[in-house]
């Protein structure tokens, strides 16, 4: 229940990481993103190195704009790095992988397909038939409740419920790595406690690396392992903490001591994180 | 006279009460609302002006009254209209056809490469807001006075409403969604095939439906010029001769034709639609 191994980062610095190199599954080894606009060059992403081990659920927490959903892109490949590389499974990150899943902040379903075939739409474009994911969408869909709505349209659902189905879109290929950018940020506050719940609990049964885009601390702290916080434009990882409250992880833990203490440091850390820059 | 004109009053009275009142415990109420009540405006027009013409006077050469277009109609139709009604249909259809098929391949083509698109998306927009119908006589000078001429003036004038609603139909995807087909590594083809062409469809469909009225519009312009056959051809004869009501009669016909054309191509849009869905 207490928080371990607090690792103080100074911004300058290369990160210690937490994660022994050599065991690591995601490896970000000094990575800057620079975007060349009309107005000059735009320094998203300044010097981020840290590790993940694998079945680690990692949170990115940081202000708008810091560029964390940047990192995310280069992480899952639909980025280039401007300098320094990511190493994923023991392979440099060029492209889009086929082990990735993806889930983004809108939940992008295509809104002429049914909810069942709007899951399994990346099977669907691997592999022309889906025959064989037929019984894991089913499950899927269980597993968020939306079963009965599979023969619905994406218009016909609410926020909640759409991003539900887009996280089970992003689970069918039975991903080794869950990448999701601020995927509950549209939703109001309530539907956005329900979805931690739900992803939580689909957390503890399909248990995968993820790396997790948020700018809520308390989100962050609820669903990870381990979180990371980003600093303002231009950007590094300035603190990194494990977070050992043990799982399965129930929304009443919010109302602990343990857990409001570390969002209340983790808030602090944010705020030095700002002034830095 | 009298007699006829409350006769008249009487139907046009009946029909407007005979219409079912839309009510609360009605399950199909909305859609019959939708038919009824312009079906009544219709009726309630077509009464007006039966009534105005031996009201106000107006001699029948000048208007005549939907009593004497409909008699007219009745008179001539197989021996005389149906006959020119088929060249003007089957030239129609040829032209919306070509012209559909046309834009669409050439809305893809600008659509996939972004040079072709530089280069040709100007000069399309350019055609199009050149007063096309006053070219009509130069096709005759190409292609001579027979369908040919007809069918390319037709097709010139209804393939650029297609091109522009399908590119922009294939442009205005979501580049959500795109995003989405590149993190899932999509092929440019599976790109097109599950993700640009669905959404493009209903654009294309409204830029076809577009393309019936000025198919239809330039086979007639054609026939005015060509005077051969047709229902253009005939309603130039019928204005010769001062038969207006024989005039009204084609019209009337090219309307139902209309309807039926248009109502075809939206049956075709939601049969597709419910195909590309499975």
């Amino acid at each position: 229940m207490v928080i371990t191994s607090l690792v103080r980062q100074s911004p300058l610095e290369k990160a210690t990481s937490i994660v022994d190199a050599s065991q690591s599954y995601i490896s970000v080894e000094d990575v800057r993103k620079i975007y060349h606009t009309a107005d000059g060059d735009v320094e998203a992403v300044s010097k981020v190195g840290f590790d993940v081990a694998s079945g680690d659920f990692v949170s990115v927490l940081g202000p708008s704009g810091c560029g964390k959903s940047t990192l995310m892109m280069m992480m899952g490949g639909l980025e280039t790095v401007s300098s320094g590389r990511i190493v994923i499974g023991g392979e440099p990150v060029t492209a889009p992988r086929a082990d990735f899943g993806y889930v983004f902040q809108d939940a992008t379903l295509l809104p002429w397909k049914t909810v069942l075939d709007n899951v399994l739409f990346p099977i669907r474009l691997r592999d022309g038939s889906t025959k064989k994911y037929d019984e894991r969408a089913r499950e899927l869909l269980d597993l968020v409740g939306l079963w009965e709505f599979r023969n619905k349209q994406p218009r016909q659902l609410s926020g909640g419920m759409r991003q539900r189905v887009a996280i089970c879109r992003g689970l069918i290929n039975d991903p080794a790595l869950l990448l999701m950018d601020e995927p509950f940020s549209a939703l109001d506050a309530i539907s956005r406690d329900d979805m931690n719940a739900a992803l939580a609990d689909i957390w503890d049964r399909f248990h995968k690396t993820a790396i997790f885009i948020t700018h809520s601390i308390r989100e962050a702290v609820f669903l990870s392992d381990r979180v990371l916080v980003m600093s303002r434009r231009p950007s590094t990882i300035c603190y990194d903490v494990r977070v050992d409250f043990p799982r399965p992880r129930r929304m009443e833990l919010q109302e602990t001591q343990e857990f409001n203490e570390l969002c209340g440091f983790l808030r602090k850390k944010i705020e030095e994180g700002n002034k830095l820059s | 006279m009298a007699r006829v004109q409350s006769q008249m009053l009487q139907q046009a009275g009946s029909t407007s009460t005979a219409a079912p009142k839309p009510s609360a415990g009605w399950k199909s109420g909305i859609s019959m609302r939708a038919i009824v009540l312009p079906a009544l405006t219709a009726a309630l027009l077509l009464a007006s002006w039966e009534i105005a013409i031996p009201l106000l006077g107006i001699p029948h050469a000048l208007l005549p009254p939907p009593s004497a277009i409909a008699a007219r109609l009745g008179q001539l139709f197989f021996p005389l209209i149906l006959k020119h009604a088929i060249p003007t249909i089957l030239e129609s259809l040829a032209a919306f056809i070509i012209s559909s098929i046309l834009g669409v391949v050439l809305a893809g083509a600008l659509s996939s490469s972004k040079a072709v698109r530089e280069a040709l998306y100007p000069n399309v927009v350019f055609f199009q807001l050149i007063p096309k119908i006053a070219l009509a006589p130069l096709f005759i000078v190409w292609f001579g006075i027979g369908s040919e001429s007809r069918v390319a003036f037709s097709i010139f004038i209804s393939f650029f409403p297609v091109v522009i609603a399908t590119l922009a139909g294939l442009d205005n995807v979501d580049r959500e969604l795109l995003r989405l087909c590149k993190a899932l590594r999509a092929s440019e083809w599976q790109v097109f095939r599950h993700v640009r062409a669905p959404f493009a469809i209903p654009y294309m469909f409204s830029g076809m439906k577009i393309a019936t009225t000025f198919s239809i519009i330039g086979i007639i312009v054609g026939e005015f010029v060509t005077s051969q056959a047709g229902l253009g051809y005939l309603i130039l004869f019928a204005s010769a001769q001062a038969e207006t009501e024989l005039i009204f009669a084609a019209i009337a016909v090219l309307c139902a034709f209309g309807l039926v054309f248009y109502g075809l191509v939206a049956l075709a849009e939601s049969t597709l639609r419910k195909k590309l869905d499975a």
